[in-house]
């Protein structure tokens, strides 16, 4: 069997496992029924009481073995039904809430990255072409202070400098303001802080990358003959040596897309954006069971599934390996670090 | 001296051309000394075994050995002093190089017709249109099949042969006034060398355009080149007329590398060393004849002192004991007689190296 198909199927299976622990769990340390019926779940001694917990236990299935009922939820969840939020109140289905919130993780990661990519590119080929000079040095510093600080702390900072100090950007994210804009009030302006702090780890770590590989492919025959041609200086570093450095960074770039759903989650506590990080913690904290997994999975699949992506992703940028064989992934081999 | 008229005419002067790098051990003088004038739409072929400084000297004279070397004497281009001084503004335009591998020296993720198309933008200001057919053009002048198919492709989906060709290409768009050729068919195989050869004195001697072809192969040189330089050490050994370094040589190095040419339908060749020992050290080298080590005409004065210019008419050698004179005659048959050199090389009385 070909290595791609053989790696799609083990991340399946990975997924499965995923999925039946978190299930599992949730079901041994938590009460699924009390967090549906709330007290009235103990109250079996009143036979009016019983009634609605039989409903309820058949509705939800509770009255079924767990395998029984971890299957019922898998193959529902493959058809898209994520069954209903645990709530009194109407019991919405779980699909709406990550409807809602999913899109602004999605953007606020789309912000990050464009954000992480577009300073690690210029920073990359300013260090890459002083290589081993203080430009350089200096930025090597720059760059492991970025990824060592904490995002939290890195949220206060720009919190209390563009925001509150300088008034800069907008202190406050309105989900229901249009996206498109560059006033105070488009979420496109409003994402730039969130977006600068979950993307400024990543953009340090892809410059760490790219400089690395930059300085290769600047000592090959081929940046020489593009010298010896005339080309710029300028025109040599981007239009010549970028593109065939970027095999690494982009590998890291699909990798960290599922690592910064994790950042998102403190991101968007922090400044206080409703997206799919803080519904999962007030799910656990209201023990949401149905929510709590959903979002796990959807997590665990666009992680697994951008890290599977991420070894066949440097056949889009070399032409090279656009025709042949694609199933030998080309792995990171160092961090530049 | 040279007379005014001959400077005139000569696209580039060397004189007393060194170049060094700073290494550990100290300066590594890659280039030791060259003098040598070229003249317009002339083409001089340098040889040399790996290692003689061919490649530093054309890399010296266009400027593209980066910051950490110690350049020195004189090259003029176009009258022009160039030692020490930014070379950008010529490259592109007056000068043009073709390096050894095709492979490594395109760019891989670049389409072949947009590395062409390139100097063309960006030197002659042509539109993005008039660029592609003038590269149309050029593949089809250097037998490129298929030109505008191939404008599009990428250099891993042509054969080595055609990789050059693009390389040529890029050389005549740029229409330069100087062409250096390091190597260009080492890397191909016997069967495109002469053609790629015979192209590019064709171009070249259509176009007027002066050009240097470095090569370690005579052979290649040979009926190509109006003059020949052989190189050792960083150093000439000795600058003739083409046929005159076949009929006349005087210089051991000449000879010794002569009777190993490599013909081009040998089997492929890629560096030989031709001749027993190795090249001199060039940071801490001999204080005599560079060649001494391994010369069989090596004699006592060999070993201290350094050979003196001996130019006659256009032929010009640095040697004590010069093949085919009484002299040389004489410092070869007491070596062989002896059985070895003033530098201890052992040899047999028919001069073949033990
Ligand atoms: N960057 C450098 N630093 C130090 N020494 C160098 C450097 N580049 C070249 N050299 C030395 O200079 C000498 C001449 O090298 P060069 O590449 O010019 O030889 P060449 O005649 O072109 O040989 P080949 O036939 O192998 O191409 C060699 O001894 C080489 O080791
Ligand atoms: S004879 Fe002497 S000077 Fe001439 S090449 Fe041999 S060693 Fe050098
Ligand atoms: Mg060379």
């Amino acid at each position: 069997m070909p290595k791609p198909i053989r790696r799609l199927i083990g991340l399946l299976g990975l997924l499965t496992i995923v999925s039946m622990v978190t299930f599992g769990a949730m079901n041994f340390l938590g009460d699924p029924l009390f967090n549906i019926l709330g007290p009235v779940a103990a109250d079996v001694d009143n036979p009016e009481s019983l009634k609605v917990i039989e409903e309820a236990k058949a509705q939800y299935h509770l009255d079924k073995s767990l395998p029984e009922r971890w299957a019922r939820w898998a193959w529902d969840f493959v058809r898209g039904d994520f069954g209903v939020q645990f709530s009194s109140s109407g019991q919405p289905p779980v699909s709406d809430l990550i409807k809602e919130r999913l899109p602004r993780t999605l953007e606020l990661m789309a912000v990050a990255q464009i954000i992480a990519v577009s300073l690690a590119i210029p920073w990359s080929v300013l260090a890459a072409s002083r290589a081993n000079r203080r430009t350089d040095k200096i930025s090597t510093i720059t760059a492991f202070a970025f990824v060592s600080i904490p995002s939290f702390a890195m949220a206060v900072i720009l919190f209390y400098f563009f925001s509150v100090q300088w008034d800069l950007l907008p202190d406050t994210y309105t989900a229901t303001d249009p996206f498109w804009g560059i006033s105070h009030d488009h979420r496109l302006i409003q994402l730039i802080l969130p977006g600068f702090t979950l993307g400024i780890g990543s953009a340090a770590a892809y410059q760490r990358l790219l400089r690395t590989d930059l300085i290769t492919t600047l000592q090959q025959d081929f940046i020489l003959m593009a010298k010896s041609k005339g080309v710029s200086k300028r025109r040599v570093l981007y239009s010549h040596a970028l593109r065939p450095s970027l095999f690494s960074m982009i590998t890291l770039l699909a990798i960290n897309i599922g690592f910064m759903i994790g950042g998102s989650l403190v991101v968007e506590q922090f400044f206080r954006i409703p997206g799919i990080g803080s519904a999962v913690v007030e799910a656990t904290l209201r023990e949401d069971f149905p929510v709590v997994l959903a979002i796990v999975m959807i997590v665990s699949a666009g992680f697994m599934v951008f890290n599977y992506l991420a070894d066949y992703l440097y056949t889009l940028i070399d032409p090279r390996v656009r025709n042949e064989d694609t199933s030998k992934p080309r792995k990171i081999t160092s961090m530049g670090m | 001296m040279l007379h005014e008229t001959d400077s005139a005419n000569n696209i580039l002067e060397l004189s007393d051309y060194r170049v060094g790098f700073r290494t550990e051990r100290g300066l590594a003088k890659a280039v030791d000394g060259v003098s040598l004038s070229l003249k317009r739409g002339s083409t001089l072929a340098i040889v040399g075994e790996s290692g003689s400084g061919k490649t530093v000297l054309n890399r010296g004279i266009m400027g593209l050995l980066g910051a950490n070397i110690i350049e020195g004497g004189s090259a003029k281009f176009q009258g022009e002093e160039l030692v020490n001084t930014n070379r950008q503004k010529l490259w592109g335009t007056k000068m043009a190089m073709i390096f050894q591998d095709p492979m490594t020296s395109l760019n891989p993720v670049m389409k072949v017709g947009n590395q062409v198309s390139e100097p063309l933008r960006l030197h002659q200001g042509m539109s993005r249109k008039e660029a592609r057919d003038r590269t149309v053009e050029l593949f089809t002048l250097v037998g490129i099949p298929e030109p505008a198919k191939r404008f599009g492709e990428y250099p891993h989906q042509l054969s080595g042969g055609m990789r050059q060709r693009v390389m040529i290409s890029i050389a005549l768009a740029i229409e330069p006034d100087i062409l250096i050729a390091d190597e260009p068919t080492t890397s191909l195989d016997v069967t495109v060398q002469k053609y790629i050869l015979d192209l590019l004195v064709d171009v070249q001697s259509k176009s007027n355009m002066s050009m240097v072809i470095i090569t370690h192969d005579l052979g290649v040189a040979r009926g190509r080149a109006d003059e020949i330089m052989v190189m050792y050490g960083g150093r000439i050994m000795e600058k003739a007329p083409s046929e005159t370094v076949f009929q006349e040589m005087k210089h051991p190095y000449t000879q010794a590398l002569l009777s190993s040419i490599p013909r081009l339908n040998d089997p492929k060749h890629t560096r030989l060393t031709p001749i027993e020992g190795f090249p001199p050290d060039i940071v801490d080298g001999p204080q005599g004849c560079k060649f001494a080590a391994r010369c069989k005409y090596a004699q006592d004065t060999c070993l201290t002192l350094a050979p003196e210019e001996t130019t006659i008419d256009k032929h010009t050698y640095f040697c004590h004991f010069p093949v085919g004179t009484d002299a040389g005659s004489e410092a070869l048959k007491s070596n062989e007689d002896k059985g070895f050199t003033a530098a201890g090389l052992r040899i047999k009385s028919k001069g073949e190296v033990v």
